[in-house]
């Protein structure tokens, strides 16, 4: 189950975070050599001159941080140019002028008041806005001037959307060429390039791996309890004639049945785990995941080896089961 | 059909058996005897070709047990076990722990095994749901399923009332009647009646 709802976990953070960058661009400009957009810093002047340029369809800005909100010790903070804030659905008030911000839906149950307080500042609420995005639905949106102030920089990033795909990789050599300062990807590339998904996709696997080892010991533990207990159960069968191999084979049987039977509990707690991580409050819907076949297919192959494994040197025993313990017992 | 040469054996450094020959011919019902100690289990052990001895030979239908390449196969075929404890599997019925030691072809005819041991309406029945004589009858029931050449039987009474002693004798002599070897290591003199041999054993030595 750990592995389920690690996979699942980190899957659900990289792949919000690679829709909210994906979803209204096709290029993404950051500053050249920095590992992480919340330390990046991009001239927004730039934005003047690429919506110039020929198979431009549109380009934004934006400044992604986080900072304390209310009585929340962090939130995610965007901050947006005013031609992206439709991006936003409304489903309550308007959207904000300069000294105002948008809540969304899973922060605002959790402020109360016409104003909130961001980081030393104030902003008078001016509506709230629902997503399909967990970490948008977790954040605040303001006008990325006041966002830039509060972060000290002009702009983590610049999306650019072009009329069409042939287009995007000559409009990518165009831009690269207006700056030497700034890094120019298709966002395709940038997420699969990003090292920060890299970090959880590699810590993922890490604490997936763990929970393996620790899985192939706990079965390895029981099934090697299992073996002690049917000691007398297997020297009959040897005595019966059944083969080293038979035992094995049957031992993995058993093994495989009690393992797929926990995958398929862990399956069922993980979705209802899963199910209801969007609904709590307290994780502003940061922690979000689903259950993707490639993870179901990851954790039954897991599963599979793991049995098969932890119960190797516990079915080489049993099948080494000496049958004359049998008659020693009864010997008087 | 089964001979023993010069068999010794060791349990680490103490020796049990002692140059141990024997023959045994098809048919015999042998009643092993012996004080505690005296090696009786061991022997039997070697002969059911479970226990391999130090030294020696043993031969078993003019083969030597140690060529023999599938000795699991050869056991399951060849020879039946009953031992002091019924040694049922108690998750497996009646009719399963039969089935278990049963090869090819001769699953068939458990059923009919089980009616002329008297003990068919317990087929559906668990170990556990059944009289220690009954156990011992099943065990029985799953030595002769695969209508061995040679059964071994180590105290296969010794759990049981003297009714109960009676049957399980009674079953293994008419398996002798029927042409099977039958070899009983056991303290109850009460085998001499149906035993056609006797061999004592001392200090690991046939007396």
């Amino acid at each position: 189950m750990a592995i389920f709802l690690i996979s699942s976990v980190s899957q659900g953070v990289i792949g919000m975070y690679s829709k909210m960058i994906k979803t209204d661009g096709d290029i993404i400009i950051t500053q050249k050599g920095i590992a992480d957009t919340f330390f990046s810093n991009v001239d927004i002047g730039l934005l003047e001159k690429i919506d110039t340029m020929p198979h431009v369809k549109s380009s934004y800005a934006m400044i992604v941080g986080a900072s304390p909100v209310g009585h929340l010790p962090i939130a995610g903070i965007y901050g947006v140019s005013e031609n992206h804030l439709s991006h936003y659905k409304l489903f309550e008030g308007k959207y904000p002028k300069k000294g105002q911000v948008l809540l969304g839906k899973t922060i605002s149950k959790q402020l109360r008041g016409r104003t909130v307080k961001i980081g030393n500042k104030r902003f008078r609420i001016a509506g709230a806005y629902e997503s399909d995005i967990g970490f948008e639905e977790g954040g605040v949106v303001m006008n990325i001037s006041d966002a830039g102030k509060m972060f000290s920089r002009s702009a983590s990033f610049i999306l650019v959307s072009s009329d069409s795909p042939s287009n995007t990789d000559a409009l990518v050599e165009k831009i690269m060429r207006l700056n030497d300062d700034i890094g120019v990807k298709t966002t395709q590339s940038f997420v699969q390039e990003y090292n920060q998904f890299k970090i959880i996709e590699n810590s993922s696997l890490v604490i997936s791996s763990l929970a393996f080892i620790m899985g192939l010991m706990g079965i390895a533990s029981v099934m090697s309890m299992i073996v002690n207990s049917r000691k007398e159960e297997f020297g009959i069968m040897r005595a019966l004639g059944k083969s080293r191999m038979f035992i094995i084979k049957n031992l993995f049987f058993e093994t495989l049945i009690m393992s797929f039977s926990a995958y398929l509990f862990a399956l069922v707690l993980s979705f209802l785990i899963l199910s209801l991580l969007p609904h709590i409050d307290t994780l502003q819907g940061y922690v979000s995941g689903s259950l993707s076949l490639n993870v179901c297919l990851y954790v039954l192959a897991s599963t599979v080896f793991m049995a098969l494994l932890g119960s190797l040197i516990p079915a080489w025993i049993a099948a080494k089961t000496d049958p004359v313990l049998l008659i020693n017992q009864g010997c008087s | 059909m089964i001979k023993a040469s010069k068999v010794s054996h060791f349990y680490g450094k103490e020796q049990v058996l002692f140059d141990v020959d024997l023959q045994i011919d098809r048919g015999d019902f042998v009643f092993l005897s012996g004080d505690s100690g005296s090696g009786k289990s061991t022997l039997l052990s070697c002969l059911s070709t479970l226990l391999r001895p130090s030294s020696g030979d043993i031969f078993l239908e003019e083969t030597k047990i140690t060529e023999i390449q599938n000795i699991d196969l050869f056991r399951q075929q060849k020879i039946g076990f009953v031992f002091q404890f019924h040694y049922l599997i108690n998750y497996l019925s009646v009719y399963e722990n039969i089935a278990l030691a049963a090869v090819k072809g001769k699953k068939e005819k458990i059923n009919a095994l089980l009616q002329e041991l008297g003990i068919l309406d317990l087929a559906s029945r668990y170990p556990n749901e059944i009289s220690g004589g009954q156990r011992q009858r099943v065990a029985v029931a799953r030595a002769l399923i695969n209508d061995p050449l040679v059964i071994f039987a180590d105290e296969p009474t010794g759990s049981l009332d003297s009714t109960n002693s009676k049957l399980v004798y009674t079953l293994l002599a008419k398996a002798k009647e029927q042409g099977t070897t039958v070899v009983v290591a056991s303290h109850d003199e009460h085998v001499k009646e149906y035993a056609t041999r006797m061999i004592k054993m001392s200090d690991g030595k046939i007396q």
